[in-house]
């Protein structure tokens, strides 16, 4: 009983006594809860973006669009008097539905009589699909209460349909954020030891007293940690298409660009991490904290652009974010590279960014 | 000759507590300089201070005349270095080692080969080259460490504290090892705390509690320690007119058996020996035996950081 007091008491000494890993772990999780309820507690966060296309014209169809609006689930962010033209903003993803008015909308309701209206969907964001799809019932819903005073009773039909669709597998709806953490938390924590693990074990003392620059560790390291891992993410890519089956729609190339961009991005901050950090445990909790943010605010669950803005902006520093978004519009759009390059551009700025902060802070003394 | 190291008035505080204060070494090109002192002296950190491993509280560090921070790489490049605790990579093994510090050092090829094939030798490292470095003694480690320190053919040698840890026959040999680079003129600076073996030195800095206590010889600290030489006289007869006549100093005095001992401080014990024993012969005192007392290093380490007063040059 002793000798267990004992160690207890000595491991929570040496906890304490290292300030750095201990504001981690006692901060970590009050920061997290707070960054989760900003980024998700906020009501009037989840504003889809729609379209409205209204081939009617006639005065019911704008009551509907107004009473759409007055919802508070949407936020129009285009009309269009053609179905093609509101397809085409879902398809490239500036609206996150479309929902069509048919012609003849105001008639039919003013007689009483049934209309149908479509929803399209973009099938690829199935989580957001369903948020629009219920958003419009309800919208719908409430309309129709309101128009029968005025108007006799009428019946009106919401329709289904989708873009990249007509159905995403779980599956493949998942693979982008599975692709998303092994290339990012396990390169990441992976290499951000790996300095501080040549300074615990002193070989940091006698290869910082040749003639080489921060720069010949930091960029030394990157590359065999890359030319380690990007085999892994080869296998895994592989064994996830022809082994599991999960279909992919794009340019199977550009794919695995995409995922090299966000491994060669993760390999950089483990590094910067590896740089900054005195000894394994804080390498490895930084790690850690920093993947929460890109667990929550790159659009694993939803879209952030669905959560408060604290969440979209904080989401826009996170490369994890910009890699989402290039890995499903590749995967489950079929878009290709030069349609992505702007998030890829941002990847490789940001990996290039973490590089030169590694090496500029990567000082070669033993202090 | 020119200086190998010159490091003036460093200063180095971790917090409050001043590890490094104020110390001045300069050390002349093609000389075994040992630092001693005791665990905890700042040894460790001085040397880190000149290889610039560590940035100085205050004072600055000249190697060959080259400024260590602010021509870091060409400073190094002259430099070998072989740390207190091992510190080549434990999985890779002996010669992937010093290949892989020999590209540090820009050499490559068939001069790598070279060059390793003669440290595996040198050192008699070769039946170990395929072996990973964990997996050596404590004994081939430091031989190894050693051999990693010279791959660059440094004109400079920093090794802390080659020999903790060593048993005798490998400490014999590394000192041979340093007393035949000096003689190819590399200069060795070297820390220890066995003060037996700073008597391989050509000069030595004695340390205590961050300050340089005495700096010299082995020889001129011992006599700074004791203000001169040891010389001990057994004879028969009064020898107190003829030491008064020659102003030496009686340190103690016994009489055993009819024959009086008597130790004397003297200038120099090899100058005065035979002029003194003549001297007391021709007053009629028999000289039984005249001899220069073996002082250790260590004695006078202790009577020179033990005082209160400063016995710094």
């Amino acid at each position: 009983m002793g000798a267990l007091m004992a160690l207890v008491a000595k491991d929570i000494k040496q906890l304490l006594r290292d300030p750095r890993s201990l504001v981690m772990v006692l901060l970590m999780p009050i920061l997290v809860m707070f960054m989760f309820a900003a980024g998700y507690g906020e009501e009037r966060g989840g504003v889809v973006p729609v379209a409205v296309v209204n081939l009617d014209g006639g005065v019911v169809s704008w009551q509907f669009i107004e009473a759409i609006r007055g919802s508070g689930n949407f936020r129009i962010v285009g009309f269009s008097p053609a179905k093609e033209i509101g397809i085409e903003m879902v398809r490239k993803s500036e609206a996150y539905a479309a929902i069509v008015i048919p012609q003849g909308f105001s008639d039919s309701i003013i007689a009483g009589k049934s209309t149908r209206i479509v929803v399209v969907l973009d099938a690829s964001y199935a989580t957001v699909s369903e948020i629009v799809w219920q958003a419009v019932a309800i919208a719908v819903q409430q309309f129709t209460k309101i128009a029968a005073e005025q108007y006799s009773t009428f019946n009106i039909d919401v329709m289904r349909e989708t873009v990249y669709g007509p159905k995403v597998s779980n599956l493949d709806t998942f693979t982008s954020v599975v692709m998303g953490v092994l290339l990012h938390l396990v390169p990441m924590s992976l290499i951000a030891v790996s300095i501080s693990r040549e300074r615990e074990r002193r070989t940091f003392e006698q290869l910082i007293m040749t003639p080489i620059t921060s720069a010949h560790i930091v960029i030394g390291k990157l590359l065999a940690y890359s030319i380690v891992t990007v085999v892994d993410m080869l296998v895994t890519l592989g064994l996830s298409v022809l082994l599991l089956g999960v279909s992919v729609r794009g340019p199977l190339m550009d794919l695995t660009l995409v995922s090299l961009l966000l491994l060669v991005c993760s390999l950089s901050l483990g590094l910067l991490i590896s740089a900054v950090s005195r000894n394994q445990l804080q390498a490895y909790q930084a790690s850690i904290f920093f993947f929460i943010p890109s667990m929550l605010f790159s659009g694993f669950f939803m879209p952030v652009e669905l959560l408060s803005p604290f969440a979209h902006a904080i989401g826009k520093f996170l490369p994890m974010y910009y890699f989402i978004r290039a890995f499903k519009s590749i995967q489950l759009r079929g878009w290709t590279l030069a349609d992505v390059a702007q998030d890829c551009a941002i990847l490789a700025g940001e990996a290039l960014f973490f590089l030169v902060a590694a090496i500029r802070m990567l000082r070669l003394r033993v202090e | 000759m020119g200086l190998a190291i010159e490091a003036v008035n460093l200063t180095k505080v971790f917090g409050i507590f001043k590890a490094v204060n104020n110390v001045t070494l300069k050390v002349e090109e093609g000389v075994i300089f040992g630092l001693l002192g005791p665990n905890g002296a700042g040894k460790t950190t001085t040397i880190r201070m000149i290889l610039g491993l560590l940035k100085p509280t205050s004072g600055y560090v000249k190697v060959f005349g080259i400024d260590v921070t602010r021509e870091r790489k060409r400073a190094l490049n002259l430099v070998g270095y072989m740390p207190q605790q091992f510190s080549l990579y434990e999985d890779l093994t002996v010669e992937e080692n010093l290949r892989l510090y020999a590209s540090l050092y820009g050499i490559n090829g068939l001069e790598a080969e070279k060059r390793i094939r003669e440290l595996l030798d040198e050192l008699m490292l070769a039946e170990y080259r395929k072996r990973p470095a964990g997996k050596l003694s404590g004994g081939t480690r430091q031989r190894l460490a050693l051999a990693a320190a010279v791959v660059n053919r440094p004109r400079l040698l920093v090794v802390d504290e080659p020999t903790a840890g060593v048993d005798p026959p490998l400490r014999r040999y590394f000192w041979e090892k340093f007393r035949k680079l000096r003689d190819e003129g590399v200069t060795v600076l070297v820390t220890t705390h066995y003060m037996d073996e700073a008597e391989n030195c050509d000069k030595i800095a004695l340390m205590s509690r961050g300050s340089v206590a005495a700096e010299g010889s082995p020889l001129e600290i011992k006599r700074l320690a004791y203000g001169g030489d040891l010389l001990e006289l057994e004879i028969v007869g009064n020898p107190q007119p003829i030491v008064e006549e020659f102003g030496f100093k009686v340190l103690s005095s016994e009489t055993r058996g009819g024959v009086e001992k008597v130790t004397l401080l003297v200038p120099d014990a090899s100058l005065v020996l035979a002029s003194l024993t003549r001297a007391l012969e021709r007053s009629g005192v028999k000289v039984v035996r005249a001899y220069p007392v073996p002082v250790s290093l260590e004695d006078a380490f202790i009577r020179l950081t033990a005082s209160s007063y400063s016995l710094k040059r």
